[in-house]
This record gives C-alpha cells, structure tokens and sequence, in this order.
C-alpha cells in the first residue's frame, strides 16, 4: 500500500477548483452587466450616458428626482431598450444552457438546441400564423391585434417547437435506439417540416419578408408582455436543468455506467430533452430561430472551463446571454438588421478557428 | 403634444393594453376594406371638429383627441396622400422610398431599407402614424407602436374606391375634409374621362410583366387592383395566381396576349427601349409564339411607380396604362 | 443441486428459477439464461465461470436489477427487484464494469465523486460525508494519488483503479465484477484479487466476480459458479465444482490436477503435442 499523497479532501470530491470557476463565473456576470449596459445606452437615437443611468436609476431603483431628460428618452429607455436587452440575455442565456445540455443528451459537442427539431417546428407554426390571413381570412382574427401583446405567431411558434420534439421522441423510441436515432429522426422530421415551410414561403407572396425575419431570428418585437410570457417557463426549465447537473454529468459515462450509478437513463434523457426543448421553444416563440449561440457558447466553454456540468450550466447562460445581447447591439447599430445574421458571421468563424486552434495543439502535445 | 403616454412597466401595462384591445376588437374583424372609415355622422364637408374616432382598412378603431401636428408615414403611398391634403409640412418622418413631392426628401427618415425603427419613430414624437396594410408594415411593428400609445391608422386600398375611401379617412384624421373632398372628386373626373372615350373601344389581352427571373414570371394577380386598372384602361388584363402573383408559361401562352407592357422596363437595361425589349422578349424560350410578339406589341412601361403607388396619384398610372393600351385614343 | 430457496432477512440476493429473453421481432425471444437458482449471504465471495455466450454478463446485470427478469424470480436485500427504484439500488448495488473508458476533461477526484450520486444530498455541493466516502474510496482502490491525475495519463490498471474507486464511492452491499482481469498484465491481475480479498474482509463487501481465467477464479474464490448454456450446472467450491470432467463437458479441453507441495489443488492445461 503506497502512501497517500497530501491531497485535500476538498480537491477529492469538490469540482474543478475553485479559483478557475470563481474566473469563469465572474468573468461571465461582468461580460453579462456590460453588455446589459450597452444594450440599453445605445441604439439609433442617441442618449446620453447621463440619462441613461439616470432613468434607470429613477424607474427601477426609485433614485433620483425624476427630472431632467425628455418623456421620449425614458419611453425610448424603459419601453424598448430594456425589455429587448432582457428578452436578449433570457433568449441568449436560454439557448445557451439548452445547447450544454443537447450536446451531454446526444454526446455530440456539435448539436444546437434546435437539432431534433425544434426549429422546424417552430418555424411551421410561426409561419403558419404569418400566413394566416392569406391562407384563410375568417381565421384571421384581426392578425395584425393581439391578446396582451401576445400574438399567434408567439402561440404556434411555441406549440410547433415542443410538438415536434415530442413527435421526434415517439417515433425514435419505437425504433428502440440511442442518441444516434434521436439525432437521425429529427434531422428527417425537420428536413418533412421545413420542405413544408418552403412550401408557405413560396406562396407567402408580401408575406415574405416577414417570414424571413422571423426565421432569421430577430429581437426587434422585444416587449414586457412577451417577457412576461417566456421568461417564467423559460426560467423555471432551466432551474430544473441546472438541478440536474449530476445526472447530465453521469450520463458522460455511457448509458451503461450511468444505469449502474443510479440513473434511469431512458426517463432522464426524456426529461432532460423535455426541459431543453420547453425553454427553446419559449425563447424561440419570442425571437425566432436565432443561430450558432446555443452550439458556440456551451462547445467553447467546455474546451475552456471542462465538461463538468456545476460549471457549464450556469456559464452557458452568462456568457450566452451577454454574447447575445452584444450581438443584437451591433445588428441595431448596423440598420436594424436580424441578430441571427450577426451571430452566424461571427459564430462561425470563430468556431473554424478554435478547431483550428485546438487541432494545432493536439498536435503539439 | 398627445400620443406618448407614460406608463409604468408593471403588471398595470398589460391590463390596460387588454382593455385598450378590447374596447378595439368591439369593431368588425374584417381585415379587408372598410369602405367607407368614417365612423361620425358628420358630412364631409362639414367643418372637421375633434375628438373623433376612425375605422382603418385593418378593422382597429383609432381615436383622435385634436388635429394631428406630427405626421409619421410609413410608405411612399401614405406621404403622398398626406401632401395631396396640403398637410406636407406636418410630416417628422418617412420612409427612404419616398420621393414625391421632391421636398418629403428632407424630411428625417424613420423607415430605411423596408425597416420601421421603432426609436426613431418614437424619438419623432408623433400624433399620428399612417401604416401600411396586408403585412407590408410588419403586423407585429403595428402591434409594437399601438402598445406604446401611438395613434396608428392602416391603410390598405385594393381598389379605386379603396384610394378614395383612404384619402377621405387620412382627410377626416387630419382635420383637412374639404382639401380630401377636392382631391376625390378631381381623381374621379379625370378616371371618368379615361373611360367615358373607351366605351365602345376594343378590349386587347393585355400581359403587364412585373418581373420574369429564372423562369418564374410575376403578374398582376387575379381580381388585384393593378388587374383592376388595366381593365379600366381598356384592356383585358392576363393575371396571375392570386396569392403569389405568379403565372405559368404554358398559361400565358395559352391566354395569348395581345399587347405586352414590361413593367420591369425602368430596372432592367435590355429592357429599356422599344427595338431592345422586342429582341429580349423574342429571344425568350416559349414566347416567339405569342399575338403580341408576332406583331411587335412590346412597349416598356415606365410609369410603373405611380402605377403601383395605391395613392393619388395612381389616376397618372391608369392614364398612363390607357396611352400606352389605346394609343389611338389617348395620344400615346 | 439447491432447490427453491426462501428469502430470508438480510440476505443479498435470492434467485428462483430466474430466467432472461432478449427480446427479438415478432414478439419472440433469444434465450440466454434459464433455471438459475442462485442465493448469496453477506459478504460472501462468488466467481461465476464459462464460455463465452453461457450468460455470465447477463446474470451479472441482473444481479444489478439494470435488467429485469423475464422470468423466475429475483429477490435484492429482501424484496422483489421490481419494488426497488433505480437509485435506491445503485446506493447498494456497485458494478465494475468491463471497458475502461473515462470521459475526458474530468480528474480522477471528481470521477469518483460521480459514485456518489445515490447518495447526494444537497443540491450544489457535496457533504463532509460525500469527500469522506470518496477518500475512503480512493484508499481502498489503491487510488489516492491518482486524485488530481486525468484520465488520458493513466494506464489501464491506473484506470481499473478509478473504476473500482468510483464503484466503491456508492458505498455498496453487493458489489458486481465484469471480467476485472481482462484488459491487465499479470502483477496487476494479481493485485485486483488482493483488493477484492481484502475488501471482502475489511468492508464485508459481498462480490460476484465474472472471471474467464478458472486458475484466478479456483484461487480466489471460496465458491465458484459455472454457467453452461443459460443454465446453472454447478455451484460450490472450486475443489468440487472444478473437476476435469466437468471443464472438459463444459470448456471443451483437458486439465490435469496437480497438488503442489502445501497441498493446493490446481489445473493444469493439457495441450496436445504436434505430430
């Protein structure tokens, strides 16, 4: 019996250590209030810093005299700079962990939160609903009207994203597979859903840009009620999931191992899937199908904090949602353009070269 | 300086927004026309007297507390409407398509590329908005503007009348009845004009190309209001899909026409004159074949802006669609 | 030959004429175990033996309630194996299982500490009792100073090691062998018995070790197993179970007894010589 090294117990069976998590976390919560800060200060009418932080101060903090900048500033502020900025960290932050969480599901460090099918189907519904008053008048109901700032668009985007994965789930269980099923059956359900989004966008006639933006993604509808609505099932999925970061890191083990260690691998992988798929859709349903945040952010943090899910979870979700919302910062100042633009032509690249990086350093070692 | 309301963004703001929507949602649901907006029962050529309450062409009923001072357009058709009334220099913003009368060019553009920024729509501090039906202002844009507190009035004519009707609301919004009576009654003189001479005059099938790209040809879609002008302009109009605008080849082979107007004349060079559009055209697979081609009939139609512009100044389109079909009869 | 066996309390497991059918189209069937009765005590020490296909892994996953029977019964630490969850029995039930792969990115330490998922408590963190359990782990695998190593620098009997480490984390009653010598040079071989040996000992451990090498498993085994085809043919102690006549029915080759001088009974293969 060799004798034992000098090694804390807290180094045992504590997580990575603490120093590098305090780091990443840190440096997360920083990036996130930074770009909060920007998000609300800039924009395509200037106003200054001063009344920026003034008007924030006054209607959130209750600080200050109220005084001293123009009703229209503080609208500008209030009603739509700072539900966008939130609605941006919630979408970014969301897509963020729910990718962590698809790419431990499906042991791919390459899938998104939209891989088994929530984009299609979300996109169907969304769609569906923009088309509607062409498709059929009488069901229209005043399209352009909404029941508290929430629109059908919001509805049938939700309902499409989670429908189809249940769909995707059921029929990969009858085929009795693993990830791998999972992963080719909603890549072939998505490939049905989005030839028949193709479909819509080919008879969608004025519609058409519309539907462009939204598929694009976009934060431009950024609204309190819409807050209101995603946020708490958003937030509530993601709660459920970060609970769960043990389960998630015993399913690293292979399904065998995580049977043995306790978990019920089949009930696990649906909940978690279910969990994911809530909080996609909930964001998805408020901003489209914006790209390239839920695989860069998760696949970068774990090459640099690992794989570890205490860690990842929560980070996903800061560096996600501050990512995101720099991100539609600059779509704003470049014209308004959709911040899905934004995150694939800087998503990509980046991605290219950290595998770029990381192979050369495989390479060396 | 009404129209900005401020509110706190508590649990009140969706509430008062429920009821504003339901006290709205009392009107009719119809998306299409309402023909006439007028909801008062005062004569048009009353004095304008205010508060009073609209109907727009997207069933949402829009009350006006006092005259309108800041005027935000968000389509070239919508300016148009508002300078006809004499009301130019209301205007605080437009879009970066405007381009009559040449002096809404100076005026602050709060819709570039086709995109409503909503800041600076709100940074206009307007009193009323004038939008565009049918989805061409962005349905969740309106959502956004109504939900602020502005005063959003949608237009979507899909007829003559339907320009008329728009121009007697836009009048009646902005406190100016007589000067919308007088743009009417001259816009209707002048169609009258048009079509009293075509009264026992031959009707030609007539083809208006929108656009042709990579095989997929773009026309005036079935019972839409451009099909509704060339048959007031004395033609036989060929259309296309209904939804998509979209007509097969085969199908326009089959309908034959007999005239051709390129509408697409002032985007594309080798449409541009007579002797360069008659070669483009022959050299099209499957079109050789067509009366129009045969006899030359291949005119590039220049007017297509005011043509398409649903504003006052779509009567300079129907008199340019008839000079270019009856040539004989209006001096083309 | 044991008949029917009644449960009693406190015993690890009981298994009545078990018996376990993959399921293939069509609504039948592939046989793998059939008939086993089967009963283990605490800390008793079992080897199960046989060809390859004869259900040793089946019955080891069943012994782990992973699979379930589908037919016969099988009762763990006294109740039918259908009234425990999967969580209760993974904080009773321990396997090391056959491959030696290890997700990257992790230190040993916190691989380890992964064992003690049937056992957490708090949402976040682990408790003193969590590090303890690890450490003791760790000890007791031979561990300790791997802790803070990644797995891509171990060899596999460094990896066999964490394995077992994490295996012993859940603090198990049972604890289930997958071929634990499979992969490992000879002294390494040597050294997982002494483990299993002493931790039969010193934690009162039962252990059910799958074992295709008969030399290892009469030397390490007080009771031995052998698997024929599905069916249990003999259970007893090396002495009796291993006889030639039954590895030649079962294994298909020759051995030869040999007593050494203190009297050790071993086997001796017999291979045919050329010509």
């Amino acid at each position: 019996m060799r004798a034992a090294a000098a090694v804390s117990p807290r180094s045992l069976a504590g997580g990575p250590s603490l120093s590098r998590s305090g780091l990443v976390l840190g440096g997360g919560l920083v990036l996130l209030v930074a770009a909060a800060v920007a998000a609300v200060a800039l924009g395509s009418t200037s106003i200054s810093l001063g009344d920026t932080l003034g008007i924030l101060g006054h209607r959130l903090l209750g600080i200050g005299s109220g005084t001293g900048w123009s009703a229209t500033s503080e609208e500008i502020i209030i009603e739509l700079r700072l539900p966008r900025a939130l609605t941006a960290i919630l979408v970014g932050g969301g897509l963020g962990m729910a990718g962590a969480a698809f790419q431990a599901l499906l042991r791919n460090p390459l899938a998104d939160p939209y891989i088994i099918g929530t984009a299609s189907g979300a996109s169907l519904g969304a769609v569906v609903a923009l088309m509607l008053p062409l498709l059929a008048p009488g069901l229209a109901l005043g399209a352009g009207s909404a029941w508290l700032g929430i629109g059908l668009v919001q509805v049938l985007a939700f309902l499409g994203g989670v429908g189809t994965v249940l769909l995707v789930y059921a029929v990969s269980r009858s085929a009795r597979g693993g990830a791998v099923t999972l992963l080719l059956t909603g890549y072939a359900v998505s490939s049905i859903l989005a030839a028949g989004v193709a479909l819509l966008m080919y008879l969608s006639g004025s519609r058409l840009g519309a539907i462009f933006a939204w598929l694009m993604g976009s934060l431009d509808a950024g609204s309190w009620p819409k807050l209101a609505l995603a946020a708490p099932l958003a937030t509530v999925s993601l709660l459920l999931l970060l609970s769960r970061w043990r389960r998630l890191n015993v399913l690293l083990l292979g399904d065998a191992q995580a049977a043995h260690l306790g978990v019920d691998v089949g009930r696990e992988r649906l909940l978690l899937t279910m969990l994911a798929s809530l909080a996609t859709s909930a964001v998805v349903a408020v901003a489209g199908t914006i790209g390239f945040v839920g695989l860069v952010v998760p696949h970068v943090l774990r090459l640099v904090a690992g794989p570890d899910h205490r860690l990842l979870l929560p980070a996903s979700v800061l560096y996600g949602g501050a990512l995101l919302t720099l991100a539609d910062v600059g779509a704003r100042l470049a014209g308004g353009i959709p911040v899905g633009i934004i995150t694939a032509l800087v998503g990509a690249p980046f991605f290219i070269w950290l595998l770029v990086r990381s192979r050369r350093v495989e390479a060396l070692a | 300086m009404a129209g900005i309301r401020q509110r706190s963004f508590s649990v009140l703001a969706p509430i008062l927004a429920l009821l504003l929507l339901l006290a709205a949602c009392g009107t009719t649901q119809s998306t299409t026309l309402s023909s006439i907006g007028v909801a008062t029962s005062n004569a048009p050529t009353a004095a304008p007297t205010f508060p009073v309450t609209l109907t727009d062409d997207a069933g949402h009923s829009v009350a006006l507390a006092a005259t309108p001072e800041r005027i935000v357009s968000l389509a070239p058709s919508n300016t148009e409407i508002v300078c006809a009334l004499d009301a130019c220099d209301r205007l605080v913003g437009v879009t970066d398509f405007d381009d009559y009368p040449t002096s809404v060019k100076e005026v602050p553009k709060v819709v570039i590329q086709a995109k409503v920024d909503v800041e600076k729509v709100v940074a206009a501090r307007p009193d009323l908005v004038l939008a565009a039906g049918n989805g061409l202002t962005p349905d969740a844009v309106i959502t956004q503007l109504t939900g602020l507190g502005l005063k959003v009035l949608t237009l979507y004519p899909t007829d003559l009348d339907g320009v008329y009707a728009d121009i007697t609301l836009v009048g009646r919004a902005l406190g100016a009845d007589a000067a919308a009576a007088q743009t009417v009654s001259g816009m209707r003189a002048r169609v009258a004009a048009v079509t009293d001479k075509l009264a026992s005059a031959v009707r030609p099938r007539v083809f208006y190309e929108v656009s042709v790209f990579e095989g997929s040809i773009y026309t005036a879609g079935k019972d839409s209001f451009l099909a509704s002008l060339i048959s007031l302009a004395g033609g036989d109009p060929i259309t296309g899909d209904p939804k998509s605008t979209a007509i097969q080849l085969e199908d326009l082979v089959a309908a034959d026409p007999q005239l051709i107007l390129l509408g697409d004349a002032s985007y594309d060079p080798t449409l541009a004159t007579k002797d360069k559009a008659l070669a483009t055209v022959r050299a099209r697979a499957g079109w050789e074949g067509m009366s129009a081609v045969k006899a030359g009939a291949v005119v590039p139609f220049l007017d297509d802006v005011v043509t398409t512009r649903p504003g006052p100044r779509i009567v300079d389109g129907l008199e340019a669609l008839a000079r270019a079909i009856h040539p004989e009869l209006f001096g083309g | 030959m044991t008949g029917a066996a009644i449960v009693g309390a406190g015993d690890i497991a009981i298994a009545n004429d078990l018996a376990f059918g993959y399921p293939l189209t069509g609504g039948r069937r592939r046989e793998v175990l059939r008939g086993v009765d089967l009963a283990l005590r605490p800390g008793e020490l079992v080897a199960i033996v046989g060809v390859n296909g004869s259900g040793k892994t089946t019955l080891l996953r069943l012994l782990s309630g992973v699979l379930a029977p589908t037919g016969g019964e099988l009762h763990l630490f006294g109740r039918p194996v259908a009234a425990w969850s999967r969580m209760e029995l993974a904080a009773r039930v321990a396997v090391l299982p056959q491959g030696l792969e290890l997700p990257a990115g992790f230190r040993v330490g916190e691989l380890v500490a992964m064992g003690r998922l049937p056992h957490a408590r708090s949402w976040f963190g682990s408790t003193g009792q969590d590090e303890a359990a690890v450490e003791r782990a760790l000890r007791d695998a031979d561990a300790l100073d791997l802790a803070s190593r990644t797995p891509d620098e171990l060899s596999g009997g460094e990896r066999q090691r964490v394995l077992l480490a994490m295996a012993l984390a859940q603090e198990p009653e049972l604890l289930l062998l997958d071929e634990p010598t499979l992969h490992l040079d000879l002294a390494h071989q040597l050294a997982v018995l002494e483990t299993i040996r002493r931790l039969r000992h010193q934690r009162g451990i039962a252990v059910v070790a799958v074992l295709h090498d008969l030399a290892l498993a009469a030397a390490l085994a007080p009771r031995v197993a052998v698997l024929d085809g599905g069916s249990l043919v003999a259970d007893g102690s090396p002495d009796d179970v291993l006889t030639p006549e039954l590895v030649r029915r079962v294994f298909g080759v020759q051995v030869e007894e040999l007593f050494s001088a203190d009297g050790v009974r071993h086997l001796a293969l017999i291979v045919p010589g050329e010509g």
